[in-house]
């Protein structure tokens, strides 16, 4: 028997806990009854989070396309072909025809090694990952008004506030033991908005509940700044000495009324002025939002509204207050923290600065580093379905399935001269690739993931990766090598970390030894801070905040005659995206077997769908079978489905139109029609 | 009557290391308490009930069933040495002989008893609770008891395979210091035992409406922690995983707060919202048991209130239900 002490391979919200073994092989998991954000409990994934990890389906050996086939290989045969192609391809097409994508499932030090091999091995900044897909619109926006685009308050900061307004997060299925933290809060007295057309578990514990039309959010968040500001609500002390631009962002607004945004949000211009003047009357106000939010065309937009409305209430740099994005992905904060993304460095210090520059040239001990910055994964897809873009490299992510419109991503593979994969299993996109290379998962190497609230902490190896599988840190400084890069070995992913913390300022007080037990939130410039719970007290990152105003745009697609529903996606509690690791455990696949979409009683009724119907939902895009649940959850005009099933796989269906700033896909809107399947 | 210092402790259980498989408290980097091997940790016998439930000793969180191959059938083997399990509580010992009783009861679970058989169970009271707290005396249902009355450990033997173990120890003066501590231990009152007993007599007398099962269902995420924390929570599910050549059936932990639990081949579900889930999980302790076993089968061990992510274990709701509807 032993217990191996390690972080959550699911959520951001980053709970502990000690995965139990026996002669080598994972027999349960047990909660960790000190950690600051599980206080011994887990959610029902946590609980199963051992359940795959032996499972018959890991990928056990490199495997090798020949004639059409996957076939097994050693690794040093697989590495030399990769290295070889990757090479090939950089010569005659130049860096920028290749592309890495890195995981928000992998360690920091992963993400780290592997923009490390694209931009000091390859010389691209073509480097993305799936934050793309999710909190691209906070980074780009909250950087812009704040300076840091990171949840700025901490979990703890639940259990102390007066209000919490939720926007676009279902957090007790999504970030469930945040949602379990609000549902006690709620319990309390602490009062609560949820604005979200869905009748999500925490709206039936709101005391305001407001149900806007999808992708209306920054006409709802107008109106109620707009009030706030009619009635003399704002906290002018905190406008005057901390934040900038306010009066054109006040004359920018002057004219959204409750009455003007009624009847694009669908709610009573009532409904907004209560909201606004609830949430302005809160002394603690903490506002908490997801890809709700972030997930639109006008993503950015939503998230400078939300800013906004903290900087114009004060509900910035104390405690209980804040703009609270919550992070998906178990360390997608520390992708984007590590630079794996196409314009920064570690510690978003940009490709464009040459001292920036020059400083990680003499770090990794290369001549040059590129200066412009390279493709975000979704603009990266369009590429290669336009032959602009040649060989690509995926480590740990599943865009068959994860990325919107699934017919343009498969063209894009397959449009691709040489397409690696390195997965845990073979994906719906290892399927396609030339070389799949098999990995180590959380619960089998050493390293950190950073939570939603900053906080690094230590993953640790309990049992042996199957067959030949290597952690990808390993197999990441394995290719170098084969790629002729002598500079990126490591005793061990510690010594990747101390590397980190030379380089990178918010992480500068990083290393193994201080991690213990409890981990550390950054920014930890260096070995004696005691890290920060709470960014932005007495002066904001970029030094004022900035008021940003919004011009209101509405959602690309909308339904018409032809394609009369708003389709929305998102995730179930019980799986997780692609449904690579969740399928594969026991319980959770128990729970939700196939797809479905909830739909409104009064919808079915009219098309003649009795509950657990198939039903065939058609967009302009695809068209996908999956099971009618019919529910009040959703209101009449919208149906729900999760992403999760390959099998009625709902990005068949979605919109690939982007952002125009932080090139976020319209995940949570697009048009479709719904019929009973024959 | 034997005892033992706290010093000897380690050793003591080390030493039974050679004709037994032994597991005991230990204290875990981060402060956490489990069930480990001497060794693996600091002895931690301090604190009360372990955060999971010991009977876990015997009936694993996931554990083999079968394998199945062409060349035939192999089920696993019982444990080398047999089991011996120290840090059950008082509550953890009436927890684990429910158990054993409906696991030998009908159809015998051969995969339980195939790590129970022969074990023996080492129970600990005292002043040995959460900071210095007094834990009642079991007096039975275990081979022996470690009973802390705050300078060493009474070490009292219940049955001859308890008696064996721990002949060899030094002998103390018969002071009459178990029946001080047994009478010290006993005016305490539990006001979580006396609020799950008048739970169940409410619940019996349909005092309870549906109502208040949906509202406290509306609380609950369905993570599960309340069942798998709960020693006298057993039910299981059962996986088969495909390897080349062979099929491996094991089984797991499940939960009735799960859709799935009760979930019919046609979809339809008779527990189909958390309200009647929330209410299935509390009327099996404190109703259908009492019909069936004679008692109650939550035996206020306190983890299903220590593990709930949104404060709904039984002892909270309990609570709810007798200030809501105890004085109508
Ligand atoms: S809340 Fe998130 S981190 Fe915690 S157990 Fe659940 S999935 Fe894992
Ligand atoms: S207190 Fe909770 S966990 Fe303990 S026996 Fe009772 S129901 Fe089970
Ligand atoms: S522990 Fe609490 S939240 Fe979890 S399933 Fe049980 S009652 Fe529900």
């Amino acid at each position: 028997m032993k217990r191996t002490l390690t972080v959550c391979p699911y959520c951001g919200t980053g709970c502990m806990f000690y995965l139990v073994s026996d002669s080598g092989r994972l027999i349960g998991v047990e909660p960790s009854t000190t950690h600051p954000v599980s206080r011994g409990g887990l959610c029902v994934k946590g609980w199963n989070a051992f359940g795959f990890v032996h499972h018959p389906d890991r990928l056990t050996t490199p495997l090798i396309r020949r004639d059409g086939k996957l076939h097994p290989a050693s690794w040093d045969e697989a590495l030399g072909l990769v290295a070889e192609r990757l090479r090939e391809i950089q010569e005659r097409h130049g860096a920028d025809s290749l592309m890495f994508a890195s995981s928000a499932k992998a360690t920091n030090e992963e993400n780290y090694l592997l923009m490390k091999l694209a931009r000091g091995v390859f010389g691209t900044n073509n480097i993305d990952h799936c934050a793309r897909l999710c909190h691209s619109s906070t980074v780009t926006g909250l950087a812009e008004t704040f300076g840091s685009g990171a949840m700025t308050n901490s979990i703890d900061c639940f259990d102390n506030t007066d209000l919490i307004l939720i926007i676009g997060s279902n957090t007790t299925e999504q970030h469930p033991l945040i949602g379990s933290r609000i549902l006690k809060a709620a319990r309390r007295g602490t009062k609560l908005i949820v604005a979200d057309n869905r009748l999500i578990r925490l709206a039936r514990h709101a005391d305001l509940h407001l149900r806007h039309n999808n992708g209306s959010d920054v006409a709802l968040l107008n109106a109620m700044m707009q009030v706030i500001i009619a009635e003399g609500l704002e906290d002018r002390e905190f406008i005057a000495a901390r934040c900038e631009n306010f009066e054109a962002f006040a004359a920018s607004i002057a004219d959204w009324t409750p009455e003007r945004a009624a009847p694009l949000t669908g709610l009573q211009p009532g409904e907004i002025v209560a909201a606004a003047r609830l949430f302005a009357g809160a002394k603690r106000a903490m506002i908490v939002y997801s890809m709700g939010i972030t997930q639109h065309s006008h993503g950015v937009d939503n998230v400078r509204c939300c800013a906004a409305l903290a900087m114009l209430t004060g509900n910035v740099g104390r405690p209980g207050t804040g703009v609270n994005p919550l992070r998906g992905q178990n360390n997608v904060q520390g992708g984007c923290d590590m630079g794996a993304l196409p314009d920064v460095f570690s510690g978003y210090q940009k490709v464009s600065d040459p001292m920036v520059r020059e400083k990680f040239t003499r770090a990794w001990g290369v001549d040059a580093l590129p200066s412009t910055p390279g493709l975000p994964l979704t603009r990266a897809m369009d590429a290669a379905a336009e032959g602009k873009l040649h060989g690509m490299f995926f480590m740990g992510e599943n865009p068959i399935l994860s990325d919107p419109d699934q017919g343009h991503a498969r063209h894009a593979l397959k449009n691709l001269d040489f397409l690696v994969v390195q997965d845990i299993f073979l994906t719906e996109t290892a399927a396609l690739a030339d070389v799949v290379l098999p990995a180590a998962c959380y619960a089998e190497k050493e390293g950190t993931f950073t939570n939603t609230e900053r906080r690094i902490q230590r993953v640790r190896k309990g049992v042996e990766p199957p067959g030949e599988a290597k952690a990808d840190w390993e197999i990441i400084c394995a290719l170098a090598k084969q790629a002729g890069c002598d500079k990126m070995h490591y005793p061990d992913p510690s010594a990747v970390m101390d590397e980190i913390a030379s380089v990178t300022p918010i992480y500068g007080g990083i290393s193994y030894d201080r991690l213990d037990p409890l981990g550390l939130q950054w920014p930890c410039p260096d070995r004696d801070h005691p890290g920060t719970p709470i960014l932005h007290i007495g002066r904001f990152n970029r030094g004022k905040g900035r008021f940003s105003p919004v011009i209101y745009r509405s959602p690309a697609e909308l339904p018409d005659e032809e394609f009369p529903f708003v389709l929305t996606t998102g995730r179930t509690y019980f799986h997780w995206h692609t449904g690579t690791m969740t399928r594969r455990t026991h319980l959770l696949d128990r729970e939700e077997r196939r797809s479905f979409i909830e739909i409104n009683p009064d919808d079915a009724a009219r098309l003649g769908v009795r509950e657990r119907d198939d039903v065939l939902i058609a967009s302009r895009r695809g068209s996908v079978r999956a099971q009618a649940r019919i529910t009040g959850i959703v209101i009449p005009g919208v149906v729900f489905m999760p992403f999760h099933f390959t099998e009625g796989a709902a990005n068949a269906l979605t919109n690939n139109v982007l952002d125009p700033e932080s090139s976020i896909p319209e995940f949570k809107v697009c048009a479709v029609q719904v019929r009973k399947a024959p | 009557m034997k005892y033992l210092s706290n010093e000897q402790i380690p050793d003591f259980f080390s030493s039974l290391q050679a004709t037994h498989e032994v597991r005991l408290p230990i204290m875990l980097p981060d402060g956490t308490r489990c069930l480990g091997h001497p060794g693996d940790g600091t002895v931690a016998l301090f604190g009360g009930a372990l955060p999971a439930k010991p009977t876990a000793a015997f009936f694993p969180h996931e554990g083999p069933v079968f394998v199945a191959a062409s060349e035939g059938f192999t089920e696993p083997s019982a444990p080398e040495k047999p089991l011996l399990v120290v840090g059950f509580t008082s509550r953890d010992l009436a927890c684990l002989r429910f158990i054993d009783r409906f696991f030998a009861e009908g159809w015998r679970d051969d995969i339980y008893f195939r790590n129970r058989q022969g074990a023996l169970v080492v129970g600990v009271s005292g002043y040995c609770g959460p900071g210095g707290a007094s834990l009642a005396l079991a007096d039975g249902d275990c081979d022996f008891e470690l009973v802390w009355d705050r300078t060493r450990w009474l070490v009292v033997s219940h049955t001859g395979a308890g008696s064996a173990i721990v002949e060899g120890l030094a002998e103390t003066v018969s002071d009459g210091t178990l029946e001080r501590l047994r009478k010290e231990m006993a005016v305490y009152e539990d006001e979580n035992e006396k609020a799950i007993r008048r739970a169940s007599e409410l619940i019996r007398a349909d005092r309870v409406p549906d109502t208040f099962w949906s509202e406290i269902g509306d609380r609950c995420i369905a993570c599960t922690g309340c069942n798998l924390a709960c020693p006298t929570c057993t039910c299981f599910g059962v996986q088969d995983w495909r390897y080349a050549g062979r099929v491996k059936r094991s089984r797991m932990w499940d939960s009735c707060q799960l859709d799935g639990f009760m979930r019919e081949a046609s979809g339809h579900n008779p527990l189909g919202t958390e309200g009647l889930r929330t209410r299935r999980r509390i009327h099996h302790k404190l109703a259908a048991d009492p019909d069936r076993w004679g008692e109650i089968s939550c035996f206020v061990c306190g983890r299903c209130d220590a593990v709930c992510p949104t404060g709904i274990g039984i002892f909270a709701v309990a609570r709810e239900l007798i200030e809501r509807f105890g004085n109508i």
